[in-house]
C-alpha cells in the first residue's frame, strides 16, 4: 500500500516535471502574453494603444494585456504579486518607491540593455533611483514638474509682479494675503513636494550620505532651517486646512479663494475648467511661472515621476524587455511628452507639450533644474512612516521650526541606518 | 480522546465500536472548519511566529535567505518608546469605543423591544443602512461632512449663534481625531451589537418575565435578575470581539490619516503593524508587535474563556 | 415545522408555550408619555443612523460640480442620475462594474454558505459535547481572531500561491470564510449553548439520529443567530479590500471594493459625486441580502418564542 502511494506519487512528480519541460522550455520567450502594470491614469491612452499594437505588431503570436493599477496600496500589491507564481511582466512604480524593489531583488538585471534603452539620455536621478549595487534595474519612465499658477487680477490689485527670487516669492505671499483677504499661496499642510526646494535653494538637504554609508538627516541645519522658515512663513498666508493634502488644491484657487497655487501642470486643465467642464473665474485670469531660485532662475524643485522594471519572476522575460524597449522608444515617449508629461529621455525635454507655448517654456524651465529625494532604499520607509508630512502639519500650525526639523531628522535616521 | 460524554444526560445509545465513535463525536463536527482555518490562518500564523524570530524584510520575500535572530525583534520592539505611545493610545481608544458601541447597543436592542412593530422595523433598517455601508466610504462620508472647509457639520454649528467654525480642523488635535473616529467607528459597530443582542433577547422566555411580574419586580429588576442572565454569553462574545476588533482597527484610521491629522500623534497599533510590516518592509519586527498584541489580548481571553465554559459546564 | 417542535418540546419535559406567550413582545401597557419618550428615543436612533447614508445618496444624485459647494445642499436640487450612469457604463481603471458585482457577489455568497454550515457545525461540537482539547480550541480559536490581517497577508498570499488559487475565486472564497469562521463559530456556540438540549434528546426519543436531530431540530431555531452572523460574514466578505487587492490582480478578477478604491483615485480630481454613487450601488446588496434575511429573522424569533 505505502510502495504503491509512493510509486504514484513519484508519478505525478514526474509527470508535472516532464510538463513543465515541455510546455515551458520551448514556449519560453517565443510566444506569450505580457502583463503590463500601469499605475493610475497618468499614461494616456494614446501611448497604451501604440505600444499594444507597435508590440503585437513586432511578436506576432505573443500579446500584451495593459492593467491599471492605484497609486494607493501599490507597495503592498508588488511586494506579493512580484514575488508570486502570477507575477506581472512589466511594472511601473514610483521613482521614490523604486529603490525598495531594486534593493529586493525583485526585478530583472537591466545592465545589458542600459546603453540600447537610452544611456546617458535617460533622466539621470531617475536611472540613480533605479540603480542598485552598481547595476540598473529599473528604467525612467517619465517625470512630472510643477508650475506656479496665479491670479492675474489678485496679483495687480496687490500691485505685486512675477516674483524674480524665492524671497521675493515669500514677501510676494505675505502682501497678497493683507491686500486681497485670501491665501497668498494655497498651501495644505501635507503637501510637502512643494516644501522641498525651500530647503534645496537655502543650501540644506534632506539627508546625505556619510563616506561609510550611513545616512545623516540634514533637515536642522542652518540652511535647511532658514529654508523651513520661508515654508512657515509661506504657510502662514494660507487658509488651507493646516493638516489637508494637496489633492483637489486647484478647486479652491479657482474659486478666487487663493492668488496663488504651486501644483502638477496638468492642474491647468482642473484650473480653467470645473467639474461640469463650465469656464471658471481664472479661464482669463490666469498666470504661471517656474518657482523662482535663491538667486534668480528657476528654483530646484522635487521631480515626481515613475520608473518602468521588468519582474524577475516574469515567465517571459525576453518579450518583456521588448516590450520595456517599446516604451523607452522616441515615439511612445514623444506621446507621453505631447500629454504633458516630462519624457524620460533629456534629448525630448523640449517635446513636452504645455496647454499654451508659454505653459511648456515654463514646465521645461522646471523639469530641467528636477532634484530626487535621498536615493536610500529604505527612503520608501520614511515616505511610508509619513515622517516629512507630519514635520509641516506640524510647521504649518505654527509649531518651532527648529526643534521639529530636530525631531524629524532623528526618525529619518532611525529609518536611514535601521 | 474523545470522551463523548452527552452534555445533559441524552438517553445512552447502542454501543459502537472506538472508530465509529469517534466519527460521531465532535471531531467530524470540527473537521471542515478546521481545515479552512488551519490553512489559511493557522500556518500563516505559524509562519509570522518565524519571521518574528528573522531579519526579514523585502529581499527575503524575494528569496534571500532570512538571518535567524532570535528575539531580537521582540526587544527592539519592546525597547522603542513609539511601540509603547501607540498600544497605550490603542488600549485607550480601543477601550472608549468598547463602552460607547456596547452601551448604546444594548440600549437600542432594549428599545427595539419596546417598539412597536412599524417603529421597530423602521429603526432596524436605519440601523442595516449604517452597518452596510461600505467603511470605506463611510470614512470618505464621515471625514467629509467634518471636513475643514467645505464640512456640513462646520457649516450647522455656524449656525448657532456665536459658533464660528468655518475653517476648523477637526482631525488637527489627537483628542479631537479620535472623537471623529469613535463617532465613524461606534456608528458602524452599534447596529451590529444592537442587532445581535435583541436577537438574544427575543429567546427570553416570555413566562419567566411575566412570573418575574407577578413576583413585582420592577422593570429594571426584571431585566437585570433575568434578561441580562439569558443573554449573558450573547454579551460576553460581543464584548470580547469588540474589545479585539476595536483595538487593531485599521480601515477607519488610516483613512482619516490620509485626510488629515499628524500621523505620528494618531496611529494606533493596526496602523502601526502596517506601516511596520508590509509599507515599511519590516516583516519580521511587524511579525514581533502582531504576537506580542495576541499575547497580550490573550489573558483576558483567557480568563473569559475559563468563567463562560464552567459556567456552562456546571 | 414549529408545530412539530412545540409538540415535542411539550414532550420534552419544557413547559409548553401557551398561544398567547410572547405579551413582552407587544408593547406593554405604558402610558402615553412612555409611549412618546420611546418614540422620540427611535426617531433619534434613525436620524443618526440615517444621515450619513442620505448624505452619500443625496451627493450621488447632485451634479458633480455643486458636490463641494461652500454651502452644502441639503437636498438633490441638481439633481442627475449621471452619476450613476457613468459609474455603471464607464470602466474605472481598467476594471468594469459589471464583471466586478459578479464576482463580488460569486466570492460573498459562497463565503456565507460555506461559512454559516461549518460554522453551524463546529459551534454545535464545541456547546454540546464534553471532550479533550475543547478548552485548546475555543481559546484557538479566539486567538486567531486577534492577529491583525495587516501582518498576515504576505503568509496567505504565499499559501495560495502553493495552491495555484491567484486570482481564482475559490482562492479568495476560503481566505475569506477562514476570516469569518473563528467569529461565526463564537457567536453560533453562544445561541447553541442557550438552546435547550432538551429540544435534541426530544427529538431522538421521536427517532432521529443524534446529527440528525441537530441539522432538523437545532439548525432551525439558530434562526436568530445564523441571520446575524450571515449578515456579519456577508458585509465582512463584500467590504473587504486588502486580501482582493493581492490575491485578485488581473482586471476580470477585480471585486467591488478594489473597484471603488479604484474609482477614488481613477480620475486626477476627485469625482465625489460619481464616488458616493459607486458607494450606493455597493451598499444595495447587502440591503437587499438583509432584507431577505430579515424574514428569516422574524420566524426564527417566533420559533424561540414557542421554544420559550
Amino acid at each position: 500500500m505505502k510502495r504503491k502511494l509512493a510509486l504514484a506519487a513519484l508519478g505525478v512528480a514526474s509527470a508535472v516535471a516532464l510538463a513543465g519541460c515541455a510546455s515551458g522550455a520551448p514556449a519560453e520567450d517565443s510566444t506569450g502574453d505580457i502583463r503590463v502594470w500601469l499605475v493610475g491614469a497618468d499614461t494616456p491612452q494614446d501611448a497604451r494603444d501604440y505600444l499594444k499594437t507597435t508590440f503585437e505588431e513586432e511578436n506576432p503570436g505573443s500579446t500584451l494585456t495593459i492593467e491599471e493599477q492605484q497609486w494607493t496600496g501599490l507597495v503592498d500589491l508588488l511586494t506579493t504579486s512580484l514575488s508570486g507564481s502570477d507575477s506581472p511582466d512589466v511594472v511601473e512604480v514610483g521613482n521614490t518607491q523604486a529603490p525598495a524593489f531594486t534593493s529586493a531583488g525583485a526585478f530583472l538585471d537591466l545592465s545589458d540593455e542600459y546603453d540600447a534603452l537610452g544611456g546617458d539620455d535617460l533622466l539621470p536621478g531617475f536611472v540613480a533611483a533605479g540603480s542598485y549595487d552598481g547595476k540598473f534595474y529599473a528604467a525612467p519612465y517619465y517625470s512630472g514638474s510643477r508650475v506656479v499658477f496665479y491670479n492675474q487680477a489678485m496679483y495687480e490689485a496687490a500691485g505685486v509682479s512675477v516674483p524674480t527670487t524665492l524671497d521675493e516669492y515669500v514677501s510676494n505671499a505675505e502682501k497678497l494675503k493683507a491686500a486681497t483677504g485670501v491665501s497668498g499661496v494655497y498651501w495644505p499642510g501635507k503637501d510637502w513636494y512643494n516644501a522641498l526646494p525651500f530647503i534645496w535653494e537655502n543650501g540644506g538637504e534632506v539627508a546625505v550620505q556619510n563616506s561609510d554609508g550611513s545616512w545623516d538627516a540634514q533637515l536642522s541645519s542652518d540652511a535647511s532651517v532658514a529654508g523651513l522658515e520661508q515654508v512657515q512663513a509661506v504657510m502662514n498666508t494660507s487658509t488651507a486646512a493646516k493638516d489637508g493634502d494637496e489633492s483637489n488644491a486647484w478647486v479652491p484657487f479657482r474659486e478666487e479663494q487663493a492668488a496663488t497655487l504651486s501644483a502638477p501642470s496638468w492642474a491647468y486643465w482642473s484650473i480653467v475648467a470645473d467639474e461640469d467642464q463650465k469656464p471658471t473665474a481664472l479661464t482669463d485670469n490666469l498666470g504661471y511661472f517656474a518657482l523662482p531660485g535663491k538667486d534668480g532662475g528657476a528654483a530646484q524643485v522635487f521631480a515626481g515621476g515613475s520608473n518602468i522594471a521588468v519582474s524577475a519572476k516574469s515567465a517571459h522575460p525576453e518579450l518583456a524587455k521588448k516590450a520595456l524597449a517599446i516604451m523607452l522608444s522616441d515615439d511612445y515617449q514623444s506621446i507621453l511628452a505631447a500629454n504633458g508629461l516630462v519624457p524620460a529621455k533629456v534629448s525630448l525635454g523640449d517635446k513636452t507639450a504645455g496647454a499654451t507655448p508659454e505653459l511648456a517654456a515654463v514646465i521645461a524651465e522646471a523639469a530641467a533644474n528636477a532634484k530626487l529625494t535621498p536615493a536610500s532604499p529604505k527612503w520608501a520607509d520614511v515616505e511610508a512612516a509619513q515622517i516629512l508630512q507630519d514635520l509641516f502639519v506640524q510647521i504649518a500650525n505654527g509649531g518651532d521650526v527648529a526643534s521639529l526639523a530636530a525631531d524629524a531628522d532623528q526618525k529619518i535616521e532611525a529609518i536611514l541606518n535601521g | 480522546m474523545s470522551t463523548l460524554a452527552p452534555a445533559r444526560g441524552l438517553p445512552p445509545r447502542r454501543a459502537a465500536g472506538p472508530l465509529r465513535r469517534l466519527l460521531r463525536g465532535p471531531w467530524l463536527l470540527l473537521i471542515p472548519a478546521a481545515v479552512v482555518v488551519l490553512a489559511l490562518t493557522g500556518w500563516p500564523l505559524i509562519q509570522l511566529v518565524i519571521m518574528s524570530t528573522q531579519e526579514f524584510g523585502r529581499a527575503q520575500i524575494f528569496g534571500a535567505p532570512p538571518e535567524f535572530v532570535g528575539l531580537g525583534n521582540y526587544l527592539d520592539v519592546l525597547g522603542d518608546p513609539a511601540f509603547w505611545a501607540v498600544l497605550g493610545r490603542s488600549v485607550l481608544f480601543a477601550g472608549a469605543n468598547v463602552l460607547a458601541t456596547m452601551g448604546l447597543g444594548i440600549a437600542i436592542a432594549v428599545l427595539l423591544t419596546r417598539l412597536a412593530r412599524v417603529m421597530r422595523t423602521v429603526v432596524s433598517i436605519g440601523l442595516l443602512l449604517a452597518w452596510a455601508m461600505p467603511p470605506l466610504s463611510a470614512t470618505v462620508v464621515w471625514g467629509w461632512m467634518f471636513d475643514t472647509r467645505a464640512g456640513v457639520v462646520n457649516y450647522l454649528l455656524s449656525q448657532l449663534p456665536g459658533v464660528d467654525l468655518i475653517g476648523h480642523s477637526w482631525l488637527f488635535e489627537p483628542l479631537s481625531f479620535f472623537f471623529v473616529a469613535t463617532v465613524i467607528i461606534t456608528w458602524q459597530s452599534v447596529p451590529f451589537v444592537a442587532i445581535t443582542v435583541y436577537a438574544g433577547l427575543t429567546q427570553v422566555p416570555g413566562e419567566v418575565l411575566e412570573a418575574a411580574q407577578l413576583d413585582g419586580t420592577n422593570g429594571w429588576q426584571r431585566f437585570r435578575l433575568v434578561t441580562v442572565p439569558f443573554v449573558r454569553p450573547v454579551l460576553l462574545v460581543l464584548l470580547m470581539l469588540q474589545i479585539i476588533w476595536d483595538i487593531r482597527v485599521f480601515t477607519q484610521i488610516k483613512a482619516l490619516q490620509t485626510i488629515g491629522g499628524v500621523q505620528e500623534q494618531t496611529t494606533t497599533i493596526g496602523v502601526y503593524i502596517y506601516t511596520v510590516s508590509t509599507a515599511g518592509g519590516n516583516l519580521g519586527a511587524g511579525g514581533a508587535i502582531a504576537v506580542i498584541l495576541v499575547l497580550l489580548m490573550i489573558v483576558p481571553a483567557v480568563l473569559y474563556i475559563r468563567s463562560t465554559l464552567r459556567q456552562e459546564e456546571s | 415545522m414549529s408545530a412539530a417542535v412545540s409538540s415535542r418540546t411539550g414532550a420534552g419535559g419544557v413547559p409548553a408555550a401557551s398561544p398567547g406567550a410572547p405579551s413582552r413582545r407587544r408593547p406593554r401597557r405604558r402610558g402615553l408619555g412612555g409611549r412618546i419618550v420611546l418614540n422620540v428615543l427611535a426617531v433619534i436612533v434613525f436620524v443618526a443612523s440615517v444621515f450619513p447614508v442620505y448624505w452619500m445618496v443625496n451627493s450621488a444624485l447632485l451634479s458633480p460640480g455643486s458636490v463641494r459647494d461652500s454651502t452644502p445642499h441639503f437636498w438633490p436640487d441638481t439633481f442627475t442620475l449621471g452619476n450613476f450612469i457613468g459609474v455603471i457604463t464607464e470602466p474605472s481603471g481598467s476594471i468594469e462594474f459589471l464583471p466586478a458585482l459578479g464576482m463580488s457577489l460569486l466570492v460573498t455568497l459562497s463565503t456565507v454558505v460555506a461559512a454559516l454550515l461549518f460554522a453551524f457545525l463546529a459551534a454545535v461540537a464545541l456547546a454540546r459535547f464534553r471532550f479533550v482539547g475543547k478548552r485548546g480550541i475555543v481559546i484557538a480559536v479566539l486567538v486567531v481572531q486577534m492577529v491583525p490581517v495587516e501582518a498576515l497577508v504576505v503568509s496567505v498570499y504565499r499559501v495560495l500561491d502553493g495552491w495555484q488559487l491567484l486570482n481564482t475565486a475559490l482562492g479568495l472564497i476560503l481566505v475569506y470564510t477562514a476570516t469569518v469562521l473563528p467569529f461565526t463559530i463564537w457567536v453560533l456556540r453562544g445561541f447553541v449553548a442557550g438552546l435547550p438540549a432538551e429540544l435534541e434528546e426530544a427529538a431522538m426519543v421521536d427517532g432521529c439520529s443524534r446529527f440528525g436531530a441537530f441539522w432538523r431540530v437545532t439548525f432551525p431555531l439558530l434562526g436568530p443567530g445564523l441571520a446575524a452572523t450571515g449578515v456579519f460574514a456577508f458585509i465582512q466578505a463584500w467590504n473587504e479590500f486588502l486580501y482582493a487587492l493581492v490575491i485578485m490582480t488581473r482586471p476580470e478578477t477585480r471585486t467591488l471594493p478594489v473597484w471603488l478604491r479604484a474609482f477614488v483615485q481613477a480620475t486626477k480630481e476627485t469625482d465625489w459625486a460619481a464616488i458616493m454613487a459607486g458607494s450606493t450601488l455597493m451598499a444595495i446588496p447587502v440591503i437587499v441580502f438583509f432584507l431577505i434575511v430579515q424574514g428569516r429573522m422574524a420566524s426564527g424569533v417566533a420559533a424561540g418564542a414557542v421554544k420559550g
